[in-house]
């Protein structure tokens, strides 16, 4: 399976990302923030590219529930009750949600592929970003990597006490790829005025209807939050069933769309 | 619930269109929203006629002293609230008292109230929106104090609704009158049905009872109707239950979820 197949065009996963972002952005009601992490859990099972960074869903799963619960722990410092604790613990799982639907980013689409899509003056700053991006992917992968060679030659791995030999070695691998992709870089003529297309990426009807539908359903969300028209903060006080409003509900599924699209179309 | 709302909401439509204009009467006067003020000390609320489909928060307030002489200072270049019924900043540092500032929340309608993440300039207030401002301290939803749980008809109900209620009637008398014959029989069964012999007023916003045997003669209608009452009073009753929609959601997201895991399987198979 070769990784670029089931790659849409970055700029359909950037509009994605963004538009679920919103979505995720403008609401706290429980409801529709787990149905946009069922949506991204579904997106990633069916779009993740092989590779290393196919883990950061993963991880920013986890990122997501670590905040969540530091968010609701924040609680302790002021006054607890049960309706300020449901109401850090939204805005923790809003943030969550935010995470994951990044890991998702991460995981379906190539940062460096991102990097091509800037324009030519735009590059350093597109390349630090994308370096920027997959930083949390590569240093997992990287610890693996490790981890692996540090078994192979029999060194006993103790979580603590193996730390700073852990460390060492990632640190130096991050270093490395840096060099490496520069130089990479510089060979291709990136910088320096003269690129190539070399395998130019094509808007394909997958990627234009991902980004059709997935505009549409952020569109709506922020629509619904600036023109008030659903309740997208459910009430804590007094605490009550959030309500789900049938559009809302059709538009986040509408982000699933990428997920059902067939895969290979070129 | 909601079922149960939406039944009636139907049986209502079918059976006395004028049943419904209380509703529609208070929209036919124009848009209004609730408006609470909490200092502390007392409540007051103020039912706001908006002059448009929707205005912001600041204009929600400026309409309320205009309406009601609700008096109020506003600071920060006029973005924000110091001062509401005589309580708060009086200059234009609205967040002098910190850690006390006025709290700014939206209300469901029918008594619960979700913390305002935007200011009130950024805020779009329509027909039969409930606003909330608390003096008090706490940085979010999560440690201010909330508004007291009052829905839109506790605010704006009294007079808008009544005056409804009584011009709708009085739309429908001639076609009453001119109904009369048909209703006579009908009309004899009403009063024994309900437990209060009405008065004349009341027989003006009866028109429904006309209608109502021609749908159904049966006995189970004014009971029904008493339910109607009920469940109509408030628009957005506070639902007992979860509402219909979350087990919808809840199916959705099994399904995307359990979608996923076969994805995963497959392509895992086909590596």
């Amino acid at each position: 399976m070769s990784g670029d197949r089931s790659a849409l065009h970055p700029g359909a996963w950037i509009v994605w990302s963004t538009s679920a972002g919103a979505c995720a952005f403008v609401t706290t009601n429980p409801v529709y923030l787990l149905l946009l992490v069922a949506v991204a859990w579904f997106v990633y099972a069916a779009r993740r590219v092989p590779g290393p960074t196919a883990r950061s869903f993963r991880i920013f799963l986890v990122a997501g529930i670590v905040t969540m619960l530091v968010r609701t722990a924040l609680v302790l410092l002021g006054t607890i009750t049960i309706s300020s604790t449901l109401f850090a613990a939204l805005e923790g799982l809003r943030l969550a949600t935010i995470l994951v639907i990044f890991g998702t980013f991460n995981a379906v689409t190539d940062p460096f592929g991102v990097v091509r899509l800037a324009p030519r003056r735009f590059h350093e700053p597109a390349l630090a970003a994308a370096l920027a991006l997959s930083i949390a992917p590569r240093t997992v992968a990287s610890v693996q990597r490790v981890r692996e060679a540090q078994r192979l030659r029999g060194i006993r791995v103790s979580p603590l006490r193996s730390l700073p030999a852990l460390a060492v070695p990632v640190l130096e691998n991050g270093m490395e790829d840096a060099l490496t992709l520069a130089e990479s870089m510089d060979a291709r003529g990136h910088g320096r005025g003269r690129r190539t297309r070399y395998r130019p990426q094509v808007w394909s009807p997958v990627a234009v209807i991902t980004t059709a539908t997935a505009s549409l359903a952020g569109a709506f969300f922020v629509w619904a939050a600036v023109g008030g028209w659903a309740e997208l903060d459910p009430p804590v006080a007094p605490l009550g069933w959030p309500e789900v409003d049938s559009w809302l509900l059709g538009m986040a599924v509408l982000l699933a769309v990428p997920g059902v699209l067939p895969e290979s179309e070129r | 619930m909601r079922r149960l709302i939406a039944t009636a909401a139907l049986l209502l439509a079918g059976l006395a269109p004028p049943v419904a204009s209380p509703s529609v009467a208070c929209a036919s006067e124009g848009p209004h929203a609730a408006l609470v003020v909490d200092t502390g000390q007392d409540v007051r609320t103020y039912c706001v006629s908006l002059g448009a489909p929707s205005v912001d928060g600041l204009d929600l307030i400026r309409l309320a002293g205009r309406q009601h002489g609700l008096a109020y200072s506003l600071g920060f270049g006029g973005q924000a609230v110091c001062s509401l019924a005589g309580v708060g900043v009086s200059g234009d540092d609205c967040f002098s008292e910190y850690p006390d500032f006025w709290g700014y929340w939206h209300g469901n309608g029918s008594g619960g109230w979700a913390w305002s993440g935007v200011g009130p300039a950024s805020a779009q207030i329509g027909d039969g929106d409930v606003e909330g401002w608390v003096w008090g301290t706490g940085d979010s939803g999560a440690s201010h104090r909330a508004p007291p749980g009052l829905a839109f008809d506790d605010v704006c109900e009294p007079s808008g609704g009544d005056d409804g209620t009584g011009s709708g009637g009085g739309d429908h008398g001639g076609g009453g009158g001119s109904g009369d014959g048909g209703d006579a029989g009908a009309d004899g069964g009403a009063p024994v049905a309900s437990p209060t012999p009405t008065p004349s007023p009341r027989e003006r916003e009866r028109p429904r009872d006309r209608t109502r045997p021609s749908a159904s003669a049966s006995a189970a209608a004014p009971s029904d109707e008493v339910d109607i009452r009920a469940a109509s009073s408030p628009p957005v009753d506070p639902p007992g239950g979860p509402p219909a929609g979350l087990f919808l959601a809840l199916a959705v997201v099994t399904v995307l979820v359990g979608g996923g895991v076969r994805q995963l399987r497959v392509r895992r198979g086909a590596t």
